[in-house]
C-alpha cells in the first residue's frame, strides 16, 4: 500500500514539474508564484493568459460554479419528458477522432479504451469505404439490461442507458450481450482519475476496477441543457444531438428538424434487423463532404 | 538516479523552447481584434457584449483581459472596465445608465477598448445602436393560426415608431438549440404575420416557446422576444414500461414459473428432510 | 445394523483402508496440493491485481473460467442423471458405481461454480445479487438453480449413503472421532421396516426430481449463451445440445473416476468389464446424439452462410485459428470413443476409459471453442491495435487457477473416499419392502378371485 501510494505522488510531482517549468521560465514575475503552486496540491491548467503568457491556473478557480451530478439513485430516473437521439451523418466524417479526444478527456479515460471508436467500414468489396463513429446507441431494447443480474445497468425514461458502478458485480454479461462492443471494462486498477469527485452513474466519474463502463451521452450536461462533449467537438458537425419528443436535432451550429434530416438524408439504424431499437441514428455516406483518407499508421482505434 | 537525468534533460529541452518563445515574443507583439454587439434579450435586459480574441495560428478568445466600456458623444465617458471570460466575452448590462449619451434621433453610440499588454497589441471598436421593441402575439383566423411580431424604435424623446422592413427570424426553442422555421421582413405597420408551425411537436400540453429575433442588425443590433401557446403537438409522457425483460420487475409469467418451478423442488426437499427425521423417530418401532 | 456375511466382509476391507492412506496415495496428494497451492498464489495475484492479470480483455471478456465452469456443471451429470436414472430403473448392476457417480457430482458442483465467483470483477459484491437480483437475468437463474442442484445431489449423496454410515458407526473404529461423526449422521438407522420403507421413498423421490433439475440446470447454462445476439451463441438448440454434452462428459469422468478407484482400492471383484461395457455403450449413444446435435448446430449455420455466423465457422475451420482444436473436439473426441467401443474386439477396460479421457478433453476444448472464437468475432469489426484486444491466450494465472480446480476435484474425492466406501456397502435392504408390496398384492388378488367367484356363483343361480 505504502509502495502504491508512493507510485502515485511521484507521478502526481513529474506532471506537475513540467508545467511548472515552463512557467518560471516564461516570466521573472511568475517565478515566486509558480514556486507556491508546486506547493499547492491543487489541478493546474494551462491557460493563454491576458500579457500572451502561457500560465498555471487552479482548475477549481476556472469553474466557478461546480457542477454537482446527481447521486446513483437519482440518476435512475430520465429527465422528464424528453427522449434523447443522435444522429451521425457519415458524409461528413473524415476520421477527425476530435469527438473521441474530448470525450476521453471529459470523462478522464486513457486512449487505450476510449467510449467512442471511428471504425473503418465497408460494406463490401465494391463499396467505398467511410469512416463510421460509434458510441453507445442507447438501445430502446437494449440487450445489456435485460441480462444485468443486479439491475447495475438500466435503462431511463430519457432514453439512456447508464451503468451505477457502485453495483455492478463485474460479470461482463452485459459486455457478452452488446452486439455493438460499446462497453469496457476496467481490467485493472483505473489510471489518471480524479478520485475526490463524488460518483454519478451521469457521469461515469470515477471508474472503479472491476466495472464496467460506457458512453452515457454525458448525462450531466444534458441537465444543464447543454449537449454532450462529442457533439460540439467535431469540427464537421457531423454529429447531431436532440430530443426525439421535440422533433429537433442539433450539431452546435445548426438546427434542423429530426424527422426532416432522417427523410430527406434516408437516415437508418445500424443493424435495424436485430430489434435493438437503437437511439443512434446514422445518414449514409453519400455526397461526402471529404474524400475517404486511410488512417495514418499506427492510430488506436 | 536514471529518472533524474530525464528530469534534466526535460527542463532542459522547455528551457529551449520557452527561450524561443521569449524571443518571438520581444520581437513581435500578437495581434488582438475585439468585436462588440449589443444585445437585448426576451426580459429586455440590454447589453454590450465584447468578444477580445488574440491571433495564434487562427483567434483563439483571450480570458482574464480587462475590457473599458465608453459611451461616445463629443467627448467619451467611461462607463466600466470588465474582465474577460473564459470565452473571451466581457458582458456590460447598459440598464438606466445615466452616463450614456442618446442623440436626438435615439442613436446611442459605444466604444469598446482593449488597451493591450506587454505582448499583446491594443484594438477598439464602435458600434451605434438604436434602442427597439419587438413583441411576439398569436392569433387565430378561421381554422388557421397564426404568429404576429410587431416591431417598434424607440426615438430621441422615447416616443416609438413602427419599423418597416426589419429582418426577423423565427425559432421554436427546443432543449438545446433553436430551430429557425421562419424568415420575414416587417411591413409598412413594423407587423409580420406568418403561419404557425403546428407540426411542431410540443410538450405534453402542446406548450411551444415562439422566439422571434432581430440578429445583429446595423442599426437595432440583436433583440430578442418570446413567446409561449399550447399549439404544438402534445407528445404524450411515455409510459413507463412495466414487468418487462429490461424493467426491474419481472414480467409476471416469469416470476410464476420460477415460483412454481422452485417450489415443486424445495417442498420435495423439505418433505425428504422430514422422511430423514422420521427415520430418526421410527428407530424403536417393531 | 445387521449386516450379512458378504457385507461385513467388505466392511472390514474399506474400513481397513479408509484409516490409511498408501504410498501411491501420499504421493497424490501431495502433488494435488502443490496444485492447489499454485491456484492459491494466482487467485491472491488476481485478486490485487485484478482482472488484467488474466488474458481476457474487452472484446473476449470470458475465458477459461467460463469453460471451467460449464466443464465441472457438464460433469456433474454423472450422478444426477447416471445414478438418479439407474435407479429409477432398478437396473441391477448399478449399484458398486452409484456412489461414485454422486460423489463426482457433489464435488463438481461445488467446484464449478467457483469459476463464476473467479470471473466477477466485484467479488467483494457478491452480496448484491441478493440485494438486486432481476430475474429476468439468465444468471440469476443459474444461481437459483445450481445452488438447489448442489443441495439437492448433497441430499441425494447423503440419503444413498444412510446405511453404510449405519454400518460405519456400529464398526470399532480406533480414533473414536469417526463413530462419533458416523453416529451422527446416520440418524439412528436400524434397518427397521419402517426406516427402510421411508428411505427408500425418500431416495425414490430425490432420484426423480434430481433428473429434470439437472437438465434444468444445464438448460439454464446454455441459455446464458442462448439469450445473446452472439453468433454461435444464438442458437435454440443450445440447451439440450448442452445437456447431451453433459451427460457425455459425466460418464466419461465416472469411468475415469471407476477406472482409478478399481485400481487404488483393488476393486477388481467388484466393479468388472460388465460395468465398464455398459457404461462404454451409455457413452457411446451419447456420443452419437452429441455428434448429432454437433452436425445439425454447425450445418444449420453454415448452410445459411448469415456474414456474422461464417466469421464464426471461419474462425473455427481456419487451420491456422481453431481447426485443429476443433477437429480434435468435435470429431476426435466422439468418432473415436464410438468405434473403440462399438468394435467388441476393441472393448476393454482399459481402451474404454483411455477413450473416455479423450472424450472429456476434447468436451473441455470444446466448451473452449464454444466460447472464444464467437467472442473474437464481434458484429462490429475489430478495429484494435492491440493483439491481445484481437486474440485471446490464457494467462499463466488463469491455467494455474484451472490446474488447481482440477487438482482440488482430486484432492476431494480422494479425502471423501477415505471417509465413506467408495462403493455402497449394506445392500438396500428392498426385501422387506419387496414383501410388503407382495402381500398387499396377494390380498388384492384374493379380493378380486372371490369377487369373480361371486359373480360367476350368481350367474349360475340366475341359469
Ligand atoms: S458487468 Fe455489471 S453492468 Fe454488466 S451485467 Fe454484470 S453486473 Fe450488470
Amino acid at each position: 500500500m505504502a509502495n502504491k501510494k508512493n507510485k502515485h505522488s511521484r507521478r502526481q510531482f513529474f506532471s506537475k514539474t513540467v508545467p511548472v517549468a515552463i512557467g518560471t521560465i516564461g516570466g521573472v514575475g511568475l517565478v515566486a508564484q509558480s514556486c507556491q503552486q508546486a506547493n499547492n496540491d491543487e489541478e493546474k491548467i494551462s491557460l493563454l493568459s491576458a500579457d500572451g503568457q502561457l500560465v498555471e491556473v487552479n482548475k477549481s478557480a476556472l469553474t466557478k460554479v461546480p457542477y454537482k451530478p446527481v447521486p446513483p439513485d437519482e440518476a435512475r430516473k430520465g429527465i422528464p419528458g424528453k427522449h434523447f437521439v443522435m444522429v451521425v451523418d457519415l458524409a461528413r466524417c473524415r476520421n477527425a477522432r476530435k469527438c473521441v479526444k474530448s470525450c476521453d478527456h471529459h470523462h478522464q479515460l486513457t486512449p487505450d479504451r476510449p467510449f467512442i471508436k471511428v471504425l473503418r467500414m465497408q460494406d463490401n468489396k465494391t463499396s467505398a469505404p467511410y469512416w463510421m463513429p460509434k458510441k453507445c446507441f442507447h438501445c430502446d431494447n437494449p440487450p445489456c439490461v435485460k441480462v444485468c443480474p443486479v439491475g447495475a445497468t438500466y435503462k431511463r425514461s430519457d432514453g439512456l442507458v447508464l451503468i451505477d458502478n457502485e453495483r455492478c458485480i463485474g460479470c461482463r454479461f452485459c459486455m457478452a450481450a452488446c452486439p455493438y462492443s460499446a462497453r469496457v471494462f476496467n481490467w485493472g486498477e483505473p489510471k489518471h482519475q480524479d478520485g475526490d469527485r463524488p460518483y454519478s452513474p451521469e457521469t461515469s466519474i470515477p471508474s472503479q476496477v472491476g466495472t464496467v463502463e460506457k458512453c452515457d451521452f454525458c448525462p450531466d450536461m444534458l441537465r444543464q441543457n447543454k449537449v454532450p462533449h462529442c457533439i460540439t467537438a467535431c469540427p464537421n458537425g457531423a454529429l447531431y444531438f436532440g430530443d426525439r419528443n421535440a422533433d429537433s436535432v442539433t450539431n452546435g451550429s445548426e438546427t434542423v428538424r429530426l424527422s426532416t434530416l432522417l427523410k430527406d438524408k434516408a437516415g437508418y439504424r445500424y443493424h435495424e434487423e436485430l430489434g435493438t431499437e437503437p437511439n443512434v441514428y446514422y445518414l449514409p455516406p453519400v455526397d461526402r463532404s471529404f474524400p475517404f483518407k486511410e488512417a495514418p499508421e499506427g492510430q488506436p482505434s | 538516479m536514471k529518472s533524474l537525468y530525464k528530469h534534466i534533460l526535460i527542463i532542459g529541452l522547455v528551457v529551449i523552447i520557452a527561450a524561443g518563445n521569449v524571443f518571438a515574443q520581444k520581437n513581435k507583439k500578437k495581434t488582438t481584434r475585439i468585436s462588440v454587439e449589443y444585445v437585448k434579450d426576451h426580459n429586455k435586459t440590454e447589453t454590450l457584449v465584447a468578444k477580445l480574441r488574440v491571433k495564434e495560428k487562427r483567434y483563439i478568445s483571450l480570458n482574464d483581459a480587462i475590457v473599458k466600456f465608453y459611451s461616445v458623444s463629443d467627448t467619451s465617458v467611461l462607463l466600466d472596465k470588465i474582465r474577460t471570460n473564459k470565452d473571451g466575452e466581457a458582458i456590460f448590462v447598459i440598464g438606466d445608465n445615466p452616463k450614456i449619451f442618446k442623440d436626438s434621433l435615439g442613436f446611442m453610440a459605444f466604444e469598446v477598448e482593449y488597451d493591450g499588454s506587454t505582448s499583446l497589441k491594443g484594438s477598439n471598436k464602435k458600434i451605434a445602436v438604436k434602442q427597439s421593441n419587438l413583441e411576439v402575439s398569436f392569433f387565430q383566423k378561421d381554422t388557421i393560426k397564426f404568429i404576429e411580431v410587431e416591431a417598434n424604435e424607440i426615438g430621441g424623446n422615447n416616443q416609438t415608431s413602427p419599423v418597416k422592413g426589419l429582418k426577423v427570424l423565427f425559432y421554436v426553442k427546443g432543449t438545446f438549440s433553436l430551430f429557425n422555421f421562419a424568415k420575414e421582413k416587417t411591413d409598412n405597420k413594423g407587423k409580420i404575420k406568418i403561419e404557425f408551425p403546428v407540426t411542431m411537436p410540443g410538450d405534453t400540453n402542446g406548450e411551444l416557446t415562439i422566439v422571434a429575433k432581430v440578429e445583429e442588425d446595423d442599426i437595432y443590433g440583436t433583440v430578442e422576444s418570446m413567446g409561449e401557446i399550447n399549439w404544438g403537438i402534445p407528445v404524450p409522457l411515455v409510459k413507463e414500461k412495466q414487468r418487462g425483460l429490461g424493467d426491474t420487475d419481472a414480467p409476471l409469467w416469469m416470476v410464476y414459473t420460477l415460483i412454481t418451478l422452485l417450489s415443486a423442488v424445495w417442498f420435495h426437499y423439505l418433505y425428504v428432510i422430514f422422511m430423514i427425521i422420521k427415520i430418526k423417530l421410527a428407530k424403536r418401532s417393531f | 445394523m445387521k449386516l450379512d456375511q458378504k457385507s461385513s466382509k467388505m466392511l472390514a476391507y474399506f474400513t481397513s483402508q479408509m484409516v490409511k492412506i498408501s504410498k501411491p496415495g501420499m504421493v497424490w496428494l501431495a502433488i494435488a496440493f502443490v496444485f492447489i497451492l499454485g491456484g492459491l498464489y494466482a487467485l491472491i495475484v488476481q485478486i490485487i491485481e485484478g482482472h488484467i492479470v488474466t488474458g481476457m480483455r474487452d472484446n473476449v471478456v470470458w475465458g477459461i473460467f467460463i469453460a471451467n465452469f460449464i466443464f465441472f456443471i457438464g460433469i456433474s451429470y454423472a450422478g444426477a442423471l447416471i445414478s438418479g436414472i439407474l435407479h429409477l430403473l432398478r437396473v441391477e448392476w448399478r449399484t458398486p458405481i452409484i456412489r461414485i457417480a454422486e460423489i463426482i457430482t457433489v464435488i463438481s458442483t461445488l467446484i464449478g461454480p467457483a469459476y463464476i465467483l473467479l470471473c466477477m470483477g466485484r467479488l467483494d459484491r457478491l452480496h448484491h445479487l441478493a440485494l438486486f437480483g432481476r430475474i429476468q437475468s439468465p444468471i440469476i437463474w443459474d444461481v437459483l438453480a445450481i445452488t438447489t442442484y448442489l443441495i439437492g445431489s448433497i441430499i441425494f449423496l447423503y440419503l444413498a449413503s444412510i446405511r453404510d454410515l449405519a454400518a460405519l458407526r456400529d464398526y470399532p473404529f480406533k480414533s473414536k472421532w469417526r463413530n462419533k461423526v458416523y453416529k451422527i449422521l446416520a440418524v439412528d438407522f436400524n434397518g427397521t421396516p419402517k426406516q427402510n420403507r421411508y428411505l427408500d421413498r425418500s431416495l425414490d423421490i430425490m432420484s426423480a426430481i434430481i433428473i429434470p433439475l439437472a437438465v434444468l440446470v444445464h438448460s439454464v447454462l446454455a441459455w446464458i449463451f442462448g439469450m445473446t445476439l452472439r453468433p454461435g451463441w444464438h442458437s435454440t438448440i443450445f440447451a439440450p445440445y448442452f445437456v447431451i454434452a453433459a451427460v457425455f462428459s459425466g460418464t466419461g469422468v465416472l469411468i475415469i473416476a471407476m477406472w482409478v478407484f478399481r485400481k487404488y482400492y483393488k476393486l477388481e471383484s467388484y466393479i468388472t468389464k460388465i460395468h465398464f461395457n455398459y457404461l462404454g455403450i451409455i457413452l457411446m449413444i451419447l456420443g452419437a446424439l452429441y455428434a448429432y446435435f454437433t452436425f445439425s448446430e454447425y450445418l444449420t449455420s453454415w448452410y445459411g452462410s448469415e456474414t456474422w455466423e461464417m466469421e464464426v465457422l471461419y474462425k473455427l475451420f481456419n487451420p491456422n485459428e481453431y481447426w485443429w482444436w476443433f477437429f480434435f473436439a468435435a470429431i476426435i473426441g466422439v468418432v473415436l470413443p464410438i468405434i473403440v467401443i462399438l468394435i467388441p474386439k476393441f472393448r476393454n477396460i482399459n481402451s474404454i476409459t483411455a477413450v473416455s479421457a479423450i472424450a472429456v478433453l476434447a468436451l473441455w476444448v470444446k466448451r473452449y471453442l464454444i466460447i472464444i472464437p464467437t467472442l473474437e468475432a464481434p458484429l462490429l469489426p475489430l478495429q484494435d491495435m492491440r493483439p491481445e484486444y484481437i486474440h485471446y491466450t490464457p494467462t499463466l494465472i488463469e491455467w494455474l487457477l484451472t490446474f488447481a480446480g482440477v487438482a482440488l476435484f482430486c484432492m476431494l474425492f480422494f479425502l471423501f473416499s477415505k471417509f465413506l466406501p467408495i462403493l455402497p456397502v449394506v445392500k438396500a435392504d428392498e426385501g422387506n419392502y419387496a414383501q410388503l408390496r407382495k402381500t398387499a398384492m396377494k390380498r388384492v388378488i384374493k379380493r378380486k378371485v372371490k369377487e369373480t367367484e361371486k359373480k360367476e356363483s350368481e350367474k349360475i343361480k340366475d341359469l
